[in-house]
Order: structure tokens, then sequence, then C-alpha cells
């Protein structure tokens, strides 16, 4: 929470703009301005995301948190079973999904019965949220629009200093 | 030659000289010329002229590709895997080489000894076309010191390829049998040639056997490629009778075209029984040809009825599948049928040329030309086709150099006859 | 009759008709119709991929594969067209990533790597059987045994396998082995699947990957089309797809048959211990039905014209 002044000022003009948009907001009260995302970096750098102005720019919580919050699902097929939750103990986005890679079945092998068994872990989380938002709202949608590669990623990628120098036989149809 | 001949000199044709001694082999192998007399008459030869412009460049292409890969003499297509070492090596090769198991069944299991006078040219004729087809498959395998592992080292026997290695192998090894009584006789090894003429029957019943399965199973190799090759040239229950079928006229129409290149050109090899037979003979295969001819047509036809694929003779492939019908089996029918009905050796000679060349068009149609259709053509690589032509010229060279000197257009004269 | 039993008479009948009894039947027999019960597989769902090539990327470096012409971040790539073409799996790379634009949609990303069938065209069209369907579910590829014959790269329907031309000494099938060496064989997770930041491709069983599949598709019946390619496709593959559009406006080859290629070339291979078994006994009859009260003896002019042949 480094730059405080425009960014809070932002915010509550956020929160008040939702909170005229959608009365039933009520789980609002608290939430925080700015979230940095670093558990998965390795290629690329963390990201330090917005909420605050995300907040602000969406219909509402439950289009990334599902009925987590308490608000009011958006997809009427969740709505079958989560039309009136209460807002739980944590949001978060790691604390549903795993930031271990998911195999089919993997977690129905835990508990037999488990209805969302095709869960995303959290990587896909974040990006199918992100970029399936970013994509309709057409927000920027490169990798790097969004977090900076780090050398390691630059050397996966064979970009940067690691781009390709030509030398080897470019044939290959 | 023919020069060498009015100066009334002879080509080694009998075990024993004129003055009661043997032929050594250095003598057997100059065709009882003198050193001096037999490169005279090579350098005299044009066409000996041709075939070296052709070893030149093409030899060190074939050398160029061993030391540096397949990469640099062909396109290196990866949805073209098989270009003109195989869909010209191979493909063509194999049906233009079935006269060996033809004949050999005519003269041995039918009892026809009237076909006696061409059946070694059409053994001889099989035996190279096998094994130049084995030649250009060399060139073109990735690792061709492995070509013995489906026999001895790892075994795919699901495979059609395995059925086709195992077959031309072996069939490779019967027509040495069969072709090597000419060898046996030449090289005056009686005993050797006495052994193999008792086992004439076994050698030609397998050769039957492994040639109706392996010229069927080149088809069934691109019953693999159902979506590649065009639906007109594909046939999943067809492909292997349509290859066996068709390689039936081509190996006899094969005979007929060396036959006539050999007697306008090499006649002073030809001994008279050669010479007098042949124009019948000649008539008789064209007969044979157009027999398989007609059957081939009929199936053809079956098999577009069978898969219902008229639709598909009304787009630029059908007109070009009607081109290769038209051409390749009808007009060949049509001129073989007068050639025959008039006794005409000529039109027959051309009937069996147009035979060969609509066969051959079958097999770089399927194999090349229909295969991929709905992706883009592949115009092979300049040294691909050189390289094919250099191992064909090859091939035209052996087969000139060993009917110069075995008996196969003469009948050796042993001891006794000379 | 179990296609387990076809496959071993099939195999059985060619290893006669090589007129040989030493060729064993090796392990490659064992795949039925059904793949492994337990073999592995992915489900790559299209309307999540965003073309951004991590797997690409990922493939390259878990493979050790030769430095590509451009960079993995280069989209420039999405627009070549060799050959008139959409790119295809090369000897430097076993997976690409192509772009598709549907008319009237947005565009459509599909990853094209090995399908690892269930019953192999490879596989069966090897005649020095380099190739194995894993139990794990694996079509792997043996380099000491191939002749290079590239059988196999006409009978993939798929268009899969590539060949190391450039190499003189030791030229062989470069494809997907479905990080068989590396990963799969420890129950691990492949390097593309890893890699995707859109988990666009799930790991595991296939037919648990079937029940997601069309789970997938009965909670978003407008998202998806209803058709899981692969799942029937040439007897069906390890490797699943979804998409949003058409299967055919994303490049696949809808015209497929749902049996494997194998069972094209049966007619074939049922008349081979056929034509072993009567030829012999045919051809050597009419042997003595044609030339009975004639000489066997050669030199005999019978100098009548022939009819035609038999």
């Amino acid at each position: 929470m480094v730059n405080t002044g425009k960014k809070f000022m932002a915010g509550l003009a956020g929160l008040f703009i939702c909170c005229l948009l959608m009365m039933n907001c009520y789980a609002m009260e608290s939430y925080p301005e700015e979230i940095e995302i670093d558990v998965l970096s390795e290629l690329y750098q963390g990201v330090v995301f917005d909420h605050g102005w995300h907040v602000m720019m969406t219909e509402g919580c439950a289009v990334c948190h599902h009925h987590t919050t308490g608000t009011p699902v958006v997809d009427s097929y969740c709505a079958k079973c989560h039309a009136d939750e209460k807002p739980m103990a944590t949001v978060s986005c790691q604390d549903c999904h795993s930031s271990e890679p998911v195999t089919a079945g993997s977690v129905r092998e835990k508990d037999a019965f488990l209805f969302h068994d095709d869960k995303p872990d959290l990587k896909a989380a974040y990006h199918l949220s992100c970029l399936g938002c970013h994509q309709e709202m057409g927000a920027p949608v490169g990798c790097q629009d969004c977090h900076a590669r780090t050398e390691a990623g630059d050397a996966f990628f064979r970009a940067g200093q690691f781009a390709p120098t030509g030398s080897a036989d470019s044939s290959g149809y | 030659m023919k020069k060498l001949a009015a100066n009334g000199i002879k080509p080694h044709d009998a075990e024993m000289k004129a003055d009661g001694r043997k032929f050594s082999l250095m003598e057997k192998l100059l065709l009882g010329l003198t050193l001096d007399q037999y490169v005279q008459q090579v350098i005299r030869n044009k066409f000996n002229w041709l075939l070296a412009l052709i070893f030149v460049v093409g030899i060190p292409l074939i050398i160029y590709r061993f030391i540096f890969g397949l990469g640099v003499v062909t396109h290196s297509s990866y949805d073209y895997p098989w270009g003109l070492f195989l869909g010209f090596g191979l493909f063509c090769m194999v049906p233009l080489s079935a006269s060996g198991f033809m004949l050999g069944t005519t003269v041995e299991i039918f009892g026809r000894h009237d076909f006696e006078p061409i059946e070694r040219l059409a053994l001889l004729n099989g035996l190279l076309g096998y094994f130049f087809a084995v030649v250009y498959l060399l060139v073109d395998l990735g690792q061709p010191w492995r070509l013995a592992y489906p026999m001895v080292y790892s075994f795919g026997p699901a495979a059609v390829l395995f059925l086709v290695g195992w077959h031309v192998a072996t069939y490779l090894s019967v027509q040495v049998a069969e072709v090597s009584t000419a060898f046996f006789e030449w090289i005056g090894f009686r005993r050797g040639y006495e052994f193999i003429r008792k086992g004439t029957i076994g050698l030609t019943v397998s050769g039957i056997i492994l040639s109706t399965l392996h010229q069927g199973a080149l088809g069934a190799l691109f019953v693999y490629a159902p979506g590649k090759v065009h639906p007109l040239w594909y046939s999943a229950s067809f492909q292997w009778i349509h290859f066996f079928v068709s390689s039936i006229p081509a190996g006899l129409c094969m005979v007929i075209c060396v036959s006539t290149v050999v007697i306008y050109t090499m006649k002073w090899r030809c001994d008279q029984r050669f010479i007098d037979s042949l124009d019948r003979i000649t008539i008789s295969l064209a007969k044979g040809a157009s027999m398989g001819l007609f059957t081939y047509l009929f199936i053809k036809l079956l098999a577009v009825a069978h898969d219902n694929e008229w639709a598909y003779l009304a787009t630029g492939w059908g007109a070009w599948w009607l081109f290769e019908m038209f051409f390749g089996v009808i007009l060949a029918l049509i001129v073989l049928g007068v050639g025959i009905h008039h006794k005409s050796v000529a039109l027959c000679r051309l009937g069996a040329l147009i035979t060969v060349l609509g066969i051959l068009l079958n097999r770089l149609n399927t194999a090349l030309i229909a295969f991929n259709w709905n992706l883009y053509p592949e115009i092979p690589h300049i040294f691909e086709v050189i390289i094919s032509i250099t191992i064909f010229a090859i091939y035209v060279t052996t087969y000139r150099f060993i009917l110069n000197r075995l008996p196969i257009l003469y009948q050796f004269k042993s001891r006794a006859e000379a | 009759m179990s296609k387990i039993t076809r496959r071993k008479f099939l195999a059985g009948s060619m290893a006669g008709g090589a007129a040989i009894a030493m060729a064993p039947t090796k392990k490659a027999f064992g795949a039925n119709l059904e793949g492994f019960p337990d073999g592995m597989g992915v489900l790559v769902d299209m309307t999540r991929c965003v073309g951004c090539r991590s797997c690409e990327a990922a493939c390259n470096k878990e493979q050790n594969l030769p430095e590509p012409d451009k960079s993995f971040d280069d989209y420039s790539v999405f627009d070549e067209r060799p050959h008139g073409h959409y790119r295809r799996p090369t000897e430097k790379a076993y997976t690409v990533v192509n772009r598709y634009d549907p008319v009237d949609e947005q565009p459509v990303y599909r990853k094209i790597q090995c399908n690892h069938c269930n019953e192999p065209a490879c596989l069966t069209s090897c005649f020095v059987n380099a190739y194995t369907k894993t139990p794990e579910g694996a079509v792997i590829y043996n380099d000491k045994v191939c002749v290079g014959c590239r059988n196999c790269m006409i009978a993939c329907p798929f268009g899969i396998p590539a060949y190391s031309y450039s190499s003189a000494i030791n030229p062989i099938i470069k494809k997907c082995i479905f990080c068989y060496d590396t990963r799969l064989k420890n129950g691990q997770t492949p390097a593309c699947v890893e890699a995707c930041p859109q988990q666009v491709m799930v790991f595991g069983k296939r037919k648990e990957l079937i029940k997601i599949a069309h789970d997938r598709i009965r909670r978003s019946p407008v998202k998806y089309v209803d058709q899981v390619y692969g799942e029937k496709e040439v007897g069906g593959t390890g490797w699943l797809y979804l998409s949003g559009v058409p299967f055919q406006e994303a490049g696949f080859n809808i015209s497929l048959p749902s049996e494997p290629i194998i069972n094209n070339v049966k007619d074939f291979l049922a008349i081979v211990p056929m034509v072993l078994a009567i030829w012999p006994a045919l051809f050597t009859g009419f042997h003595l039905l044609a030339t009975k009260g004639k000489s066997h003896g050669h030199g005999d002019d019978h100098s009548h014209d022939g009819q035609e042949e038999h």
C-alpha cells in the first residue's frame, strides 16, 4: 500500500459507485485495494493487482468470487445451489483453487461425491478469470501487459537475450 | 557391333571356340572380342555417351546424398514422406517386373513351351526390376544399413510393409535362382544348372504366391492413408486387387517393350529362334495383356461404384482420373485389340508402350500426384529427379551388360552343339 | 471376434506370409480398441486457449529440441502458411499452436501434437515394430530399430510424425511422446499441460476425461459444440478436444472414420493366409493338368499360336 493518495480516492469513488449500482452488495464493507499475486512467479514477476479498481469496474463480487462473498451469483447454473449464500470465512482465490497442477479425477480421489470435480487450479483460475474478462472488455491481453517476464522467462520463451540467432537451419517443412 | 558383324566377327555364344578350346572368363566378358575391338565398339555407340553423361552428373549426387543425408537431395517433406525414389522406383518398377512370374507360370506351370524363347528375358526383366526397386529403396531409406532389421532383428508382423519386405526379399532370391540357370550355362557350371532346373516347379509356384501377395501389398500400403489418397485412387477393399491385376498387363507389356528395344538395337545378340518367334510371341503376350487390362478396367469401375464415388468424376481430379483410364487403359485396349485382330506386331508394341505408361501414371498418381490431394502438390527436388534417372540408367546398363553376355536372347551352345 | 484376437490372428497370418515361423509377436499387440483401461490422456478445451505459445516453449525445453526459428512470444507464426497451409509439427517442434479465424467469430487457437491413438496407425504400419503404445497411454518410438521407411508418416491420419531428413547418419522420426521418458512413466503431467496458464489442457485417465468433457458440454451447451473430437475418431485417441466452433473451422479433419486405420487393411491381410494355403495346390494342379501327356522337357517347339494367358 504505497501509493495511497490517488488510489485511495479512486477506491473510495469506486466503493461509492458500486454501492449505488448494486444496493445488495452488503458484504463489501472491507476488501483489499491491491493484491500482490506472486505465488506462482517464476517465469514472470508477481502482479500487483489493483483490486479496488476492478471492484469499481465490475458488476459485483460474484463475477470473480462466485458465491463466496455472499452476493448473488451471476451464473444461473450456480444459482441452483448457491442462490442464498452467506459470506464465507475466506474469499481469496487460493483458498479454494489449488496451487498444485490439477489432474482429472485427482480431486475425486479425496472425495468421491465432490461436485466441483473440474475446478481449475490456481494459475488457471487467475488467468481464466482475468483474461476472459479482458478479452470481452477489450482490455490488454498480452502476457507482459500484466506481468513482466523474468530472465528465466526470457530463456523459456527464447526471447530477449535468448532470442534465436538464426544460425540453425531454418528449413523444417 | 553391326560393323564388327559386317567384318565377319561373331559374338561369343558357346562354351567352345571353333578350334575346340574353351573360352576363358575374360574372353567371355569381352564377348569373344579382343580388348581393342571391345573398347572401340563401346566408344562407337552414342547411347554409351548419354549413359556416361548421366553417370557423371548423377553418381556424385548419389554419393552427396549418402554423405549429407536425404535433406540435401529432396524437399524433406513431412507431408510427402515418399517421393520419386519410392513413387517411381518402388511402385513403378515392381509391377513392370511382374513379367518373371507371369512367363514362368505360362511356360513352367501351364506347359506352354511356345513361350520359351522369351521366358528368360521375362525372368531377367523381373529380377533386375526387383533388384533396382531395392536399390531405389536403399537410396530412399533413412538408414539403409538397417534394411535387414525386419528380417532378423525387430519384427512388425502385422504391418503390410513387413509382408512387402519379406516377400520382395524371398522373391528376389527365387528370381536369382531362376536366372542363375543362364549364368551357370554361361560360366560352364553344368551341375548347378541341372540342380536348379529340378526345382523349377517349386520356384515358379513360390514366385506366383509371393508375387500375388506383394504386388497386392504395394497397393494395400496406401490403404493406410484414407483421406490422403484421393478417393478415386483409393479403395479399402479393392486396392490390392487393383495393384495385383494391373501388374499382369504391366509385366507382360514391359516384356514386349524390352523385346522391341532388343530386336531393334541388339539383333546381333538374338539367335534365330528368338528372332523367328518374337512376332508370334508378341501378339500372344498382347492377348494376355489385353485380358488383364480388361479385367483391370472392370474392377476399377467396380471400386468407384462400390464406394459410390461417381460425383468425384465431375471434378478436376475426376477429369485426371478419366484421362488415366482413357489413355492408360481404354486406348491401350483399343490399340492392342486392333493389333491382335490384324496381327500387327507394330500396333501391339505401341499398345504395350501405352499400357506401360498408363500403369506408370497410375502408380505415380496414387503415390504422389493424387496423394495429399487436399493439401498442396509436391514438385520433386531436381536432385531427386536426377538421382532417379541415374539409377534407371544404371538399371539399363546392367540390363544390357547381362543381355550381351548371358544366354538370355540366345541358346547357349554346349560342347556337343558347338 | 474380439479385437485382440483379430490383431493376433492378423499378426500370425502375416508372420506365416513371410514364410517364417520365427517372428515373435511382440508386446505391441496388447492394445485393444478401448486402449489400456488406465491409459492417460489430455483433454484440450480450445475455448480457453489464447494462443500464448507457452506449451510450445515448454515442449522445446522439456524435449531438448533445437533452437526455434522465432521466439515463442512471436505471434507472427500464426500468419505463417508453409505450402499454403497451417503449421504442423516438425522435427524441431513436437507441438504447434495455430490460429484459425472462423467467420464472425473470435479467433480460435488449436494446439496440435500427437494424439496418442488407442490403436495407432503409425504402430500398425511399422514393419520393425518401432512404436509402442504404453499402458500409460503414450505412443512412443524406438529410434534404435527404425529403418527410415517413413510408412508411419504415410499412415498417420493426423500428419504428426516428422523426420530428421537433415541427418545423414542417424535420421529418425520426431514426434510428441507424451513426455513419456521424463514425466508420464512417473505419473507426472506432461510439460505442455503444466505450462498452460489457462488450463486449456487437463491431464488424466482417458475415461475420466471423456466424462469431464461431456459434463462441460452439458453444463454449457451454448459454449461448446456437442462433440468430443478424439472420442471416436480412428478408434479413439488419448488426446481429446472440445471446441466452441465446428471442428472443421479449426482445421480438424472431420472425415476420419471411427474405425482404427488398421481395419482398412484387414481385407488385404485376410487374403494372405488364403493365398498361402490355396495357391500351391491350385497351381501345382494346373501344372499337372496342363502338362498331362505332354513332354516335360524343354526345347520342344509348340509352334501353334497360343491362346490368352489364364
